[in-house]
């Protein structure tokens, strides 16, 4: 359990003259959150971003649009010198500008070309079985071409009572003709082929015969692929070439853009300026030490005290250990705590994977997660995706060592039970006690035999769950408003729910001395909830119930999975014992369902008992002390990854 | 007549009350989990559309109904003891 970072609100200023260094400094460091100024009565002006600033954002948007043009990935850092990428960062921008526009503008122009050679095709194939040379159909004194389409079917007898004066050429297959015919008889074939609907083609304004025509096209379109294949490629390897370069004066860009544009987030006047803002209290001496060094000691710092109504507006940095770090994700999918309140991370680290091995308790589905979240780990270096890995891995130990104690593995029984062996040979359930509705309390506990007796196992781990969040609130109030307040609105809810339990064991044992201490501290309780919280925290009792109550979707949860995996495991092995005769292919599909089955089931047991243990976080236990929305300390600097001073 | 030998039949005894009464039990807060989920659910992907930060808020939002229905699953098991 931790309270955020510490952090120091630090005032910084100084002549004009050494603004540029001061900012250098601050960057440099990256421990420092600017508050940015906001223009008021005072007569400070915030300042003109440097010279440098539009030249630098215009190359910026070059270098993306580039990168994302050649879809540069973030990949393994190669680590350049930032002067050496400074140096010719103009001259192989201006190159890589170039070569691109050029080559963009190449495959632009033998794209259109491809489509003209498209359309040219597309007026040939009409033409193809009649393969006449196209000149054949012009120029012609006294002769009538008729080259076109016709719907209905041409019968050469029919039209040759017409006229003995013509050349036909017909596909019957296409039903494209070309017909010669006198200019003297042309009206009277028209009309005759206008009665088999016929359609005008347009005959391509060339020379040759088609056939020919099309080889020289498909040759052509094969060569103009060819070239565009090529120059696609070679934009590829400008990719490989160019990708470091890129990667590299982004970065570099990035930083001096930030620094350029930093002017316009604070406070000046005519010849000085003033930087506000917050460090964490730790680096607090270094960061003076920096800004000394740069400045020759001109820029002054100075420490100013947390005012109490500023504290909400406090920057927030966590402040765990390593192994709970990957549990601030969980935290900042809620809200990120306050800087007055308590970091429960750590507290999370603990009870999210407890709840879910609760929910899970199964060795193969841990066995199996658990290596997928190793996978995971291994292959995907991004920071996120390294984080949920860890969570998922911290759940699987926790889902592992509960599989121990349910003695379950991929839905089968690992210890023998009521005479069916177990998968462990020689591991029998022992009786231990008792239960609830004639249950008998077992180890390895067999949960679907004893689900009244885990209904209320799980509603009692709830009840420590909700005093729990009680006592981090009592703390947080305490820190925030003093011991009083945090007695009445947080002590009053402890006291409540120690009590109604005390009263309900004496109730259940029949000792009546005990159920009326129950009583009494409960009508204690109630009456201090109502001075703390005034009439709303009596009506919000019955919650309580409800709290503890939903406690029970750790059974109900875990009851569903269980069954998913028993039907599967039934599926599988009634398919492969029903038929000996044919067992080569029905034991195929058993192993395929058995695989398929448990595929499934693994999956969703990840979204169900990941989703309600983390419900129950952020319900049932943040409900009762956690408020969230602090300010993420976000330092005035980069993280450098391909390039260094 | 129909449903006469229902109620005489085998099918109408105190087990057959029992399950049914269970399956209600889970049916209609399964239903009424489920409808409340949606009007909530909606909402949420209409707010988070706006602004992915609120994908957290959203999911707790949104599952909070799901008490009803476990609320069910306990009183059908306790129907069934």
């Amino acid at each position: 359990m931790s309270s955020p970072k510490e952090m120091t609100r630090a005032v910084i200023v100084g002549h004009k003259s050494i603004l540029k260094e001061t900012i250098d400094a601050l960057h440099d460091s990256n421990l420092f959150h600017i508050e940015d100024f906001v223009e008021d009565e005072s007569g400070f002006k915030i300042d003109k971003p440097f010279e440098n600033a539009a030249d630098v954002s215009k190359k910026l948007v070059k270098i993306r649009s580039i990168s994302s043009f050649l879809g540069v990935d973030k990949k393994e850092p190669v680590i350049q010198k930032s002067d050496a990428v400074l140096q010719d960062l103009d001259s192989k921008l201006d190159e890589l500008d170039r070569s691109i526009s050029a080559k963009t503008a190449a495959i632009a122009k033998l794209e259109t070309d491809l489509k003209d050679l498209e359309s040219q095709k597309k007026d040939l194939l009409p033409f193809m079985s009649i393969n006449l040379d196209f000149d054949y159909y012009r120029g012609y004194k006294n002769l009538k071409v008729f080259a076109g389409s016709i719907k209905s079917n041409l019968d050469e007898s029919q039209f040759s009572s017409l006229t003995q004066t013509y050349e036909l050429f017909y596909d019957p297959q296409a039903k494209t003709i070309a017909l010669f015919v006198t200019n003297t008889e042309a009206d009277k074939i028209y009309e005759f082929l206008q009665g088999l609907g016929f359609r005008e083609l347009r005959v391509p304004n060339r020379g040759g015969v088609p056939s020919e025509l099309l080889k020289v096209i498909e040759e052509k379109e094969i060569e103009i692929n060819g070239k565009i294949e090529s120059l696609k490629a070679e934009i590829d390897s400008m990719n490989t070439k160019y990708a470091d370069f890129i990667l590299a004066s982004d970065e570099i860009l990035s930083i001096e853009s930030q620094k350029a544009e930093m002017p316009l987030r604070i406070a000046t006047s005519a010849n000085t300026f003033i930087i506000d803002g917050w460090a964490p209290s730790e680096s607090y001496d270094s960061l003076v030490n920096t800004l000394n060094d740069a400045t020759g000691g001109r820029a002054y710092i100075s420490k100013l005290e947390i005012k109490e109504e500023e504290k909400e507006k406090v920057p927030v940095e966590y402040n765990n250990s390593k192994t709970v770090v990957p549990m601030q994700e969980i935290m900042d999918l809620y809200s990120r705590p306050k800087y007055t309140e308590l970091d429960p991370s750590a507290i999370i680290f603990i009870t999210l994977p407890l709840m879910y091995g609760l929910i899970l308790g199964d060795m193969g589905y841990a066995l199996i997660l658990g290596s997928l979240a190793l996978l995971i780990k291994k292959a995907i270096k991004a920071e996120a995706a390294q984080r949920l890995a860890n969570i998922l891995l911290y759940c699987q130990i926790s889902t592992a060592i509960f599989g121990l104690i349910y003695g379950e593995f991929l839905g089968f029984p690992l210890a023998g039970f009521h005479g069916e062996p177990g998968l462990i040979p020689g591991w029998e359930t022992r009786t231990l006690f008792s239960g609830l509705g004639g249950e008998e309390v077992t180890f390895p506990i067999h949960r679907s035999h004893m689900i009244m007796t885990m209904i209320a196992a799980t509603v009692i781990v709830g009840l420590f769950h909700l005093a729990l969040g009680f006592i981090l609130g009592f703390i947080n109030i305490n820190k925030q408003h003093g011991f009083k307040h945090a007695l009445l609105e947080k002590g009053s809810w402890l006291i409540i729910e120690v009590s109604a339990i005390v009263a309900i064991i004496g109730y259940l044992i029949q000792n009546s001395i005990i159920t009326n201490i129950g009583l009494i501290a409960l009508v204690i309780g109630v009456l201090m909830l109502t001075k703390g919280e005034g009439i709303q925290g009596p009506i919000e009792l019955p919650a309580l119930m409800g709290n503890a109550l939903s406690y029970a979707r750790i059974i109900a949860v875990g009851l569903s999975s269980i069954y998913i995996a028993g039907t599967v495991n039934d599926i599988a092995f009634n398919m492969m014992w029903e038929d000996h005769s044919q067992i080569g292919l029905v034991a195929i599909a058993a192993i395929l369902v058995f695989l398929l089955g448990h595929g499934l089931n693994s999956l969703l047991s990840i979204i169900a008992p990941g989703l309600h243990a983390l419900r129950l976080q952020y319900v049932e236990f943040f409900g009762k002390f956690y408020e969230g929305g602090g300010k993420k300390y976000n330092p005035f600097g980069y993280i450098r990854k391909y390039t260094e001073e | 007549m129909v449903g006469e030998e229902l109620i005489a039949g085998p099918v109408l005894d105190a087990a057959g009350m029992k399950a049914l009464s269970a399956a209600l039990a889970i049916t209609v807060t399964g239903l009424a989990s489920a409808w409340a989920e949606k009007e909530i659910g909606t909402a949420a992907i209409g707010a988070m559309a706006e602004n992915e930060g609120l994908f957290g808020k959203g999911l707790i939002l949104t599952v909070i109904p799901e008490t009803i229905v476990i609320f069910g699953l306990v009183v059908a098991l306790l129907i069934n003891q």
